[in-house]
């Protein structure tokens, strides 16, 4: 096995998650280091578009974490969340990403304990799949088409 | 120009300070593109750090600031406040989580040093595009508007009503009072229901600064919180409320006969009347749907015979337009109709009464004066109580109607008191007694004579039947004797440990405790005011445990059974509710401030696809055409001062979508799915995420981190 180790990027609602997330922290519940966080309001406000950018900028994998269904401080933002995730899985195949480099997990206020759960979950899946190397993909791509063009 | 920043990193004591390397944080930091000054300070949140920052602020003419420190929940106040007392807009900082998400997670000090530089990283190439923000203010009107004068309105009404704040209460009926005006007691004191409610509604008609619209119906509602504008209709009453004594006069000379409405239609009313007696305002109306001089135009009667001349046929109808703030719906309920399950043979089984109809059998002003009578007039010798008539049953409605066991067991105190020799059966299958009245209500029952319970044990399988005059009542009873159940007897009986047994007895007279269901006009009522129902028919609130008295549209507040089912005192407690929520947040003298963080759409991007209108859930954003309805008046040409108003839309072109600031919260769904990338989310645009993003990533964190260190976590 290779010492690789994943980037991961979360992003938190404001309301349920990141406050999860801070009362993890609070119970000192140790979790990897790899994953970082980037705060939105809503998890109705993330945009697929930042997944894609996370994948180009370097990330291995990306986590949307939104308040459970039914719980929205927004009412229903995370069922927008959800939709979005569940058309994205479906484009990212056809970038040549694996699905499963995206998660999308509900974790309330209280849940600490999930939060570590998901996290390391997702950390040492993306770890078994090792890095997203997307330059490399595209090369080589790129390489083919220009074989094929000879 | 190039932004100067400044980043500043909190030792929190020894929490940050020992689990990070601070000294490699602020080297690093100094590194980054635009930083001007990096500093660490034990405590930034003290006196003295928060000094600290202002006056660096002021001295390297700081434009942006990061500071890494504890959660935003704890601390971003403090530090917004400190900007602004430095001159700087709140909005250009950037928190840095690194206590909470870094200092007390990470163990390994390289690892939690490493994610700490990634996320100042992160910070400051975000805190470059942060823009400042204002919160904006708008001038709102102060009045407020009620419908519904039942006791839930009411209760909201008065408690709104104060010098200098009028408010609009509008009742459909003739009438003040609504349902609890038509009982005789009320449960759990057993108080008479009009020496609880009459000075109340004395208070509404005397009271100054509320105007009463009786007889009249909400027609359209425009604008948002602080500045509605609502069309009322006010159907003609024909007879001057302020000549009018209610002296009956007109009504016995009247030859037209109707079912009174306000006896459930137990009796008859005429075509001109007053509901029941007592009903105030004490005035006499005109059915004009029934009354002959409207109909053939052959009969002054009424206007002959009154003594105050106050009859006017030629009374119109008027439409009134209200300006108010605020407005609180409490339109209260309707029962559900027992004609539906005709397994309880209403309709077509004599004495067989809904508890509404049953409550004017008691009421003394109701059409027997208060006595208990079957229809040949004789008083009942056996009287069954069945609970749960369209409620908890997934055939009709599945929710409990929280009320039905408490004024099942008011019957029965109630009809033990008049015919003490009559026997009383109440027919449940569960007790619903919360709170702290309610058990003792029930176990004062047990020391009666002639009261029975029955357990039931599934109310949907109760058949009734004609016999001889008599209804008779089949049941499965899962009934243990009631000295067992009812004194110190074991709770939660098993089904299985009790002997199911089919019953059938005769009862003279049957009263069915039928199901609270949202009122019939509630979808009306929903379109017209644009908030939502539930699977049943309620209007929504905005939140379940915290804003149970408001909906999601800012401004518009449910109070009583329109918003649920729940017994006076609930109901009295959610209307003072929804008052102190528009009292709190509309103040005389005062603007209502509005969130910075809102949406906005960039006209020149946007398309009209109208994507977003739909996904917004408070309604803020609509479509911008001459002809919406939504479109603000000023741009529809109507007249008067519409400063307020504008204040909310701002006046873009037409065919785009337009999101009112008034109403939206930010939440920045609509950004999300904007195709074209016209909607900005303040404070989390693209840009700003994007930036983020790339900070978190381009950081040697992402390569040292891959070195090595697995089994952190």
């Amino acid at each position: 096995m290779s010492s690789f180790e994943p980037k991961i990027i979360g992003f938190l609602c404001n309301w349920c998650s990141y406050e999860g997330a801070d009362s993890c922290g609070r119970a000192r519940k140790e979790y990897p280091s790899n994953f970082v966080v980037i705060r939105v309001m809503c998890s109705g406000r993330i945009d697929p578009q930042f997944i894609l950018e996370a994948f180009k900028d370097g990330a291995d994998g990306v986590m949307i974490l939104g308040c459970h269904p039914g719980d929205c401080h927004y009412k229903e933002g995370n069922f927008n969340a959800l939709r979005r995730y569940t058309l994205l899985k479906k484009m990212l195949k056809q970038f040549g990403i694996e699905e499963d480099r995206v998660k999308l997990d509900w974790v309330s206020a209280s849940e600490g304990d999930k939060f570590v759960r998901v996290v390391s979950e997702m950390v040492e899946k993306v770890r078994v799949m090792g890095p997203l190397m997307l330059i490399q993909k595209k090369q080589l791509k790129n390489h083919r088409e220009h074989r094929g063009n000879l | 120009m190039a932004e100067r920043i400044g980043v500043f990193v909190c030792e929190c004591g020894p929490n940050i300070k020992e689990a990070i390397d601070l000294d490699t944080v602020v080297t690093f930091a100094q590194g980054l593109k635009n930083v001007v000054m990096v500093k660490s300070f034990n405590l930034l949140c003290s006196e003295a750090g928060k000094k600290l920052i202002e006056e660096n602020i002021t001295k390297n003419n700081l434009t942006r600031v990061v500071i890494a420190a504890c959660s935003p929940r704890e601390h971003e106040h403090t530090f917004k406040k400190v900007l602004s007392n430095a001159g700087l807009n709140p909005y250009l900082l950037q928190l840095v989580n690194i206590r909470e998400q870094c200092a007390w997670v990470i163990k390994n000090k390289t690892l939690a040093t490493e994610k700490a530089k990634a996320m100042i990283q992160a910070a400051v190439e975000r805190v470059i595009h942060h823009e400042p923000l204002e919160s904006k203010d708008l001038e709102c009107q102060m009045d407020a508007l009620v419908v519904g004068a039942g006791i839930a309105g009411i209760s909201a009404a008065l408690t709104l009503a104060q010098k200098n704040r009028k408010v609009y209460l509008v009742e459909k009926s003739p009438v003040i009072g609504g349902k609890v005006a038509l009982y005789e007691k009320v449960f759990p004191t057993l108080e008479c229901a009009s020496c609880v409610l009459d000075p109340v509604l004395d208070k509404v008609l005397h009271n100054e600064q509320i105007e009463l619209l009786t007889l009249s119906e909400i027609q359209e509602v425009l604008g948002f919180f602080g500045n509605f504008i609502v069309k009322v209709k006010k159907n003609a009453r024909c007879v001057d409320t302020k000549t009018c004594i209610g002296c009956g006069a007109c009504f016995e000379v009247c030859p037209a006969k109707v079912k009174n409405e306000y006896n459930e239609g137990l009796d008859e009313r005429r075509a001109i009347y007053i509901p029941y007696a007592g009903a105030l305002p004490n005035v006499a109306v005109i059915d004009r749907e029934h009354c002959l001089h409207f109909q053939t135009e052959g009969c002054n009667a009424c206007q002959n015979t009154c003594p105050f001349s106050s009859i006017n046929y030629e009374e119109n109808d008027e439409v009134q337009e209200l300006r108010v703030g605020a407005i609180v719906l409490a339109t209260g309920f309707d029962v559900f109709d027992p004609k539906r399950a005709p397994r309880y043979g209403y309709g077509k089984i004599d004495n067989v009464y809904t508890s509404l109809e049953f409550e004017r059998l008691l009421n003394s002003n109701g059409p027997t004066g208060g006595k208990i009578l079957l229809k040949n007039g004789q008083p009942p010798k056996k009287i069954a109580l069945i609970h749960c008539v369209g409620s908890r049953t997934r055939e009709y409605n599945e929710y409990c109607s929280g009320i039905c066991c408490m004024y099942s067991l008011k019957f029965a105190h109630m009809v033990n008191e008049q015919l003490p020799d009559s026997s009383i059966s109440e027919f449940y299958s569960d007790f619903c007694l919360p709170g702290k009245e309610s058990q003792g209500f029930f176990n004062n029952l047990l020391d009666k004579n002639g009261i029975e319970f029955v357990r039931v044990k599934d109310l949907d399988s109760i058949k009734f039947s004609e016999k001889k005059g008599k209804i008779l009542i089949q049941y499965k009873t899962i009934n243990p004797p009631s000295s067992t159940l009812l004194k110190g007897g074991k709770r939660g009986l098993q089904d299985k440990n009790i002997p199911e047994t089919l019953k059938s007895d005769p009862f003279d007279m049957v009263v069915l405790s039928v199901a609270i269901e949202a009122a019939k006009d509630a979808q009306d009522l929903a379109r017209i005011f644009d908030i939502p129902q539930g699977k049943d028919g309620f209007f929504t609130e905005e939140h379940t445990e915290l804003s149970p008295a408001s909906t999601i549209k800012e401004g518009i507040f449910i109070a009583g059974c329109a918003q649920g089912p729940k017994d006076v005192q609930s109901t009295v407690t959610q209307g003072q509710a929804a008052a102190g929520n528009i009292l709190s947040r509309l103040i005389h003298g005062e603007k209502l401030v509005l969130e910075a963080i809102t949406a906005t759409v960039d006209e020149d991007l946007c398309s009209g696809c109208k994507i977003c209108i739909g996904l917004c859930p408070y309604k803020a954003i609509t479509y911008n055409s001459p002809e919406s309805p939504h479109t603000p008046l000023w741009k529809r040409g109507a007249e008067g001062d519409f400063e307020g108003d504008k204040g909310g839309f701002s006046d873009k072109k037409e065919n785009l979508a337009t999101i009112n600031e008034v109403l939206c919260r930010g939440c920045g769904i609509c950004a999300a799915a904007c195709p074209s990338g016209a909607i900005k989310a303040k404070h989390f645009t693209d840009k700003q995420i994007f930036a983020e993003i790339e900070g978190l990533l381009n950081t040697n964190y992402a390569k040292t981190s891959k070195m090595s260190l697995r089994g952190t976590g």
